[in-house]
């Protein structure tokens, strides 16, 4: 043990007078801090737009409903907010949120219409991508760990000096193994601390905290042991960097590239412009077929609301939204096939990325975190959810009870953000 | 520069490439960023006219299904409302830029901006995040690394093999023999631009300018020589090869890989910008001071009401040789429109001064100037895109006033007022189905040009500063050398 | 004591090796000095190219042996088979009595290696480059203990806590001598000790190593240099294209003849 600890403290020592792998070292403490600064400031502020939204929303629909009483002008007018809270560990794994939407406010008219409505930030920036945990352990921590081990052994082989420090070390572990644990170690915790201070912060729980530590680390000893083993009989450090480097290359663009050309020839997915025009072109058509075809399919939907479907005016909202949902119900299969192309090329892209040790480290964590396009799916379902709830509520006073009263209207169905956990 | 150094420098440059020939490393390089750069010219090219077609397509089907629609109300049109499609640039086959991340159609309706949607990012992989097969990306951020692979040694090694010294000595200054090593490399960057120019200057049978197509290959080319310079002041700088190796990777990540993310980073921190749900909330406070076109006993059109009946010189509303309802209809979309726009300018100038702080960074980053650069002069920057927003507003507007327009003055107003009483009614208030030809063709197309250029100057001030600190160091470190 | 195959030599070689390669004399060598290092019928060969081929040799304790030859005869391999880091082909290579493959650990931890151009981390000032090397051996030395092995190699006072970046050759040579005494390990590898030494270098290095030879230490050191190695070994041994072709013993309390190594050395294959 006295052994082991001595071994340690020696390399440490002799790390810390290696001045570029201070720097090193220090750079991706800084990147690493950068990273979850602003991850948290994301995820803070995401949670401080969702707040502002609540009120906001509230006191916007609490007005509509002051100033309208009947029912189909209270559903005209009111909209609902619906929201996907960011997890605990978002601030670490900000994922697609920057492309798909964490927020959309509904009334009830044919969803189709308005789901793919999206307030998505600045595409420019999207584009450029944004620095978070995942990304700096994904694709900067291989680099790191590329340019402080590539070197190990062939910095000391060109030097002249790996036969002798061979020759002195008391045994193989006490030199190479105390080396590399100790520059494993410490570029884990220079990558690692400043997570470990933002879960504490967020909130994240152990389990989470441990599962994400130890992909992470697993993932840097691939790295490591890669460098080391590929760098252990060369005599060029160059060459050991740029093969490494090449891997990186492959790792990181080329697989994911090709992977994706090939799943997007693979899969056909429908025109997403498609759904929204046939849900556009049965909603408008409906103006002119004969009032009884619309309440004919709709009450085979609602076949409790069959005796209400007579209508004494050319106009009546009950109508009106009826045939809503008969353009939902018409653009469905689309609307589907669209989601069902999405969630086949995800599950392709899970195939590929057994291929990518960086993407499937990415994969993993933006899982935990519920920020990869499967937590954004589900997302998409609890609206659809939520605006067939608020059907479900409306519908009736529309048929039959008349205007709703003050009590029914606040115990109307509300948005629950269900944090969604992928364990 | 004599003619004897001149020939010096070719000398040298020829002596380089000698070594890249015979060596595996930089042979296997140069191929692969061949390769690269050729197979994401072509596939981008085809991918872009795939959507451009499709796009065009979709606008005109768009068109013909309004203008096919029956007799109906006019109002009833305004509602069926129409779709606008941003068809890609020439240019954006060398670099498509936002446009997979911003939606690519919009709904135009009364009464209401949508925003764009079905941004093709979403319907993604998600594997494309790192980088995609764009000629955009692979120069930006490969290139350097090829070169840096090819070029890291081009002193260094002269130094560490002791024949530098020698050639010193042999009288070949030490300038000289870095602008042969630079001259050998530039050879390579021109190797890397032709297919990206090749595949540029067609652009211009498709209506692309030659004042675009030669602001993009420039600023390409020089973002490249910002690279030879760094790697031949790291080479030069470097007693070893593998300092002058970890140098230059380290500067790679740093500036291509690093500083783009924590330029957008930075600036959506130092910029917040308010989402369009939470502007909307704003938007509507405004609006419903202005009443409901829907609802002409709208209080807030009182004052409108008193204003047609002096103007027509009449005693109720009854008697305007007018449809009133059209009128207000009108009216408040005109009001409305005004709101919606000044709130619409607002987030664009809020995005747009995130974008410029984003954009600041290409003074640390050449790799952050080319990317602001290439997407502005191809195109398929963020102003584009708040062009597209602009000119589909135009378009919403202009139908929707004109679909008012015939309200006014086709459909009679006991008609319209009556529409609901029975079917026959609803049949009477309609208006022919000729009037939908009022809508306009739309066709996309992006700034001009000129505008393009002019705002990419800032990128090119930055790449040319990068330019001239490099050499200046370099002159330094070359005086040194000898 | 294993019986050694007799030398390979030319026909025109001196009495002496004649003397040698018969097994009474190595018998009363082995009388003289305990033989600590045994290199006995070693073959090394790298894809059927032989670098060494049978090569007999022993080393003893307090002796000082120069294994001599040009460019390309195979010292280099000798060494590094010694050291452990080449298998032999064929025969087998011993120091204290173990083989040298099979202990790696055990061998090591006895022998002192000197590397030929003695670098150690530039960065670090001799003392810090000692005791890293030290504690890499496991071995505790006093800052005092250090100093002493300092003013054992001559190395000047003011230079200790600097760089060895710094350093003139010499100056590197003598801290890599210092760290090889402070092993305190019984047996010496010198890889070409003295090229690059100015003479004042090498008289100072060459009566080093006769001290340290007559407190009991095994010496074994390649190098090209015949006066050289004349000056300071008690034996030479001539390699050629990876063969043993002569072995020269110096006389009692005297030096072995320059003249007669270096004419050996000179003939080439006659």
């Amino acid at each position: 043990m006295n052994y082991l600890i001595k071994q340690f403290t020696r390399e440490w020592g002799f790390l810390l007078r290696q001045k570029y792998v201070v720097v090193l070292l220090l750079c991706s403490l800084v990147l690493s801090g950068f990273a979850i600064y602003s991850g948290l400031s994301e995820v803070s502020a995401q949670q401080q737009t969702i707040e502002r939204l609540k009120a906001a929303d509230q006191s916007d629909r609490a007005n509509v409903q002051q100033k309208q009483n009947d029912a189909g002008m209270l559903a005209y007018y009111s909209f609902h907010l619906t929201y996907s809270q960011p997890s605990n560990l978002a601030f670490a794994a900000l994922g697609e949120r920057d492309i798909f939407p964490w927020k959309h406010r509904i009334n009830l008219l044919a969803l189709e219409g308005q789901i793919y409505e999206s307030d998505a930030q600045n595409a420019e920036l999207a584009q450029a991508g944004k620095i978070d945990f995942v990304f700096v352990i994904s694709a900067l921590a291989p680099l790191v760990i590329i340019l402080l081990f590539h070197d190990l052994f062939v910095s000391e082989r060109t030097s002249g000096r790996h036969d002798l420090l061979v020759t002195t070390a008391k045994s193989y572990f006490a030199l190479w193994g105390a080396r590399i644990t100790v520059r494993f170690v410490a570029v884990i915790v220079c990558l690692m601390l400043p997570f470990f201070v933002g879960a504490f912060i967020a909130g994240a729980s152990a389990f989470e905290v441990g599962y994400v530590s130890l992909l992470c680390i697993a993932y840097l000893a691939f790295w490591a042991v890669l460098s080391v083993w590929l760098g252990k009989n060369a005599t060029s450090a160059p060459r050991v960097a740029s093969s490494l480097i090449g891997l990186w290359v492959l790792f990181a663009f080329i697989i994911p590239i090709l992977g994706d050309l090939a799943i997007n020839k693979a899969v056909h997915a429908p025109n997403g412009g498609d759904i929204v025009l046939t849900q556009r072109e049965a909603v408008n058509d409906a103006w002119d077929l004969p009032k009884s075809t619309t309440m004919n399919a709709f009450i085979k939907e609602y076949p409790a609301l069959a005796p209400y479907v007579d209508m004494s005016s050319e106009f009546e909202w009950k109508w009106y939204y009826a045939f809503q949902q008969m353009g939902d119900l018409k653009a469905a299969e689309l609307s589907q096939a669209y989601r069902d192309a999405a969630a086949k090329k995800y599950e392709l892209a899970g195939t590929v990325s057994w291929l990518s040790p960086p993407l499937l480290l990415q994969r993993s964590l933006t899982r935990v975190a519920s920020t990869d396009s499967v937590a954004a799916y589900n997302y998409e379902q609890q609206i659809r959810d939520y605006h067939q709830q608020l059907r479900e509520f409306y519908y009736p006073w529309l048929f039959y009870k008349g205007d709703p009263t003050k009590t029914a209207l606040k115990n109307m169905p509300r948005f629950e953000s269900t944090t969604q956990t992928s364990k | 520069m004599s003619i004897n150094n001149l020939s010096k420098v070719v000398i040298v440059a020829k002596d380089e490439w000698r070594y890249w020939l015979r060596s595996k490393l930089a042979m296997t390089v140069l191929a692969i960023g061949l390769l690269l750069t050729l197979s994401s010219v072509v596939v981008t090219a085809i991918t872009m006219h795939e959507l451009s077609h499709a796009r065009h397509e979709l606008q005109s089907n768009a068109e013909q299904s309004f203008v096919d629609q029956p007799d109906r109300h006019p109002h009833r049109m305004v509602h069926y409302g129409h779709y606008a499609f941003r068809t890609p640039s020439p240019l954006s086959t060398l670099d498509p830029g936002i446009d997979a991340y911003t939606g690519n159609s919009i709904f135009l309706e009364g009464h209401r901006q949508n925003s764009a949607m079905f941004a093709d990012q979403r319907q993604g992989t998600a594997l494309t995040k790192l980088g995609s097969l764009t000629p955009a990306f692979i120069v930006q951020t490969l290139a350097p690394l090829l070169l840096i692979l090819i070029g890291y040694s081009s002193i260094s090694r002269e130094r560490e093999s002791q024949t530098l010294s020698y050639l010193l000595a042999q009288g070949t200054s030490g300038t000289t023999l870095i602008v042969g090593k630079g001259l050998a490399l530039l050879s390579v960057v021109g190797l890397i631009i032709a297919p990206l120019a090749v595949s540029a200057l067609f652009t211009v049978s498709t209506g692309e300018s030659l004042l675009a197509v030669t602001s993009f290959v420039v600023g390409y080319a020089l973002y490249l020589t910002v690279w030879v310079l760094l790697i031949l002041l790291a080479s030069s700088v470097f007693s070893k090869n593998s300092g002058s190796f970890t140098a230059l990777a380290f500067v790679w990540i740093l500036l291509c890989i690093v500083m783009p993310r924590v330029a957008s980073t930075s600036a959506s921190t130092a910029v917040p910008s308010t989402g369009k749900i939470e502007t909307d909330f704003a938007v509507k406070a405004e609006l419903r001071k202005l009443g409901d076109g829907h609802n002409t006993n709208d209080p807030a059109f009182k004052q409108f009401k008193q204003s047609l009946l002096e103007k027509y010189n009449v005693n109720s509303i009854d008697e305007l040789p007018v449809n009133f309802r059209g009128l207000v209809a009108s009216e408040s979309e005109a009001k409305q429109t005004d709101v919606l726009n000044q709130f619409a300018e607002q987030r664009m100038q809020a995005e747009l001064k995130q974008t410029q702080v984003s954009r600041y960074f290409g003074w640390l980053s050449p790799m952050v100037a080319i990317r602001s650069l290439s997407m502005i002069v191809v195109g398929t920057s963020i102003e584009t895109h708040h062009r597209f927003l602009r000119e589909t507003e135009q378009l919403r507007f202009d139908f929707v006033q004109g679909l008012n327009k015939v309200h006014i003055e086709k459909l009679n107003y006991q008609d319209d007022m009556n529409r609901n009483a029975n079917a026959a009614a609803t049949q009477k208030a309609r208006v022919s189905a000729d009037n939908w030809q009022i809508l306009q063709a739309f066709n996309f197309n992006v700034d001009s040009a000129n505008i393009r250029a002019q705002r990419s100057v800032p990128a090119f001030l930055q790449l040319l500063l990068w330019i001239a600190v490099l050499v200046g160091g370099i002159k330094f470190v070359g005086k040194r050398l000898s | 004591m294993t019986t050694h195959q007799p030398v390979n030599h030319t026909s025109n070689n001196v009495s002496t090796i004649a003397e040698q390669s018969n097994n009474q004399n190595n018998d009363n060598k082995s009388a003289n000095y305990k033989a600590i290092i045994e290199v006995d019928s070693l073959s090394f060969s790298i894809k059927n190219n032989a670098i060494l081929k049978n090569l007999n040799f022993t080393v003893g304790s307090g002796e000082i042996y120069a294994l001599l030859g040009g460019n390309g005869a195979g010292k280099s391999t000798t060494l590094k088979t010694l050291l452990g880091f080449n298998k032999p082909t064929q025969g087998s290579v011993r120091v204290a009595g173990k083989e040298v493959i099979k202990s790696l650990d055990f061998v090591r931890g006895k022998t002192a290696y000197l590397p030929e151009s003695a670098t150690l981390y530039p960065h670090l000032t001799a003392r810090e480059n000692i005791k890293y090397f030290l504690s890499l051996a496991d071995i505790n030395k006093t800052d005092e203990q250090i100093n002493a092995a300092f003013k054992r190699v001559a190395l000047q006072e003011g230079a200790w806590e600097r760089p060895m970046q710094t350093y003139s050759k010499g100056m590197r040579q003598k801290t890599a001598i210092a760290l090889a005494i402070l092993r305190e390990a019984p047996i010496f590898l010198l890889d070409e000790p003295t090229s690059g030494l100015d003479p004042v270098a090498i008289d100072e290095f060459n009566q080093l190593v006769r001290e340290l030879a007559l407190s009991g230490a095994t010496i074994l050191m390649v190098t090209h240099d015949v006066y050289g190695a004349c000056q300071v070994a008690n034996r030479i041994g001539l390699l050629r294209a990876g063969e043993l072709v002569g072995e020269f013993d110096a006389p009692e309390n005297g030096r072995i003849d320059t003249e007669q190594v270096h004419a050996a050395f000179a003939q080439r294959g006659a």
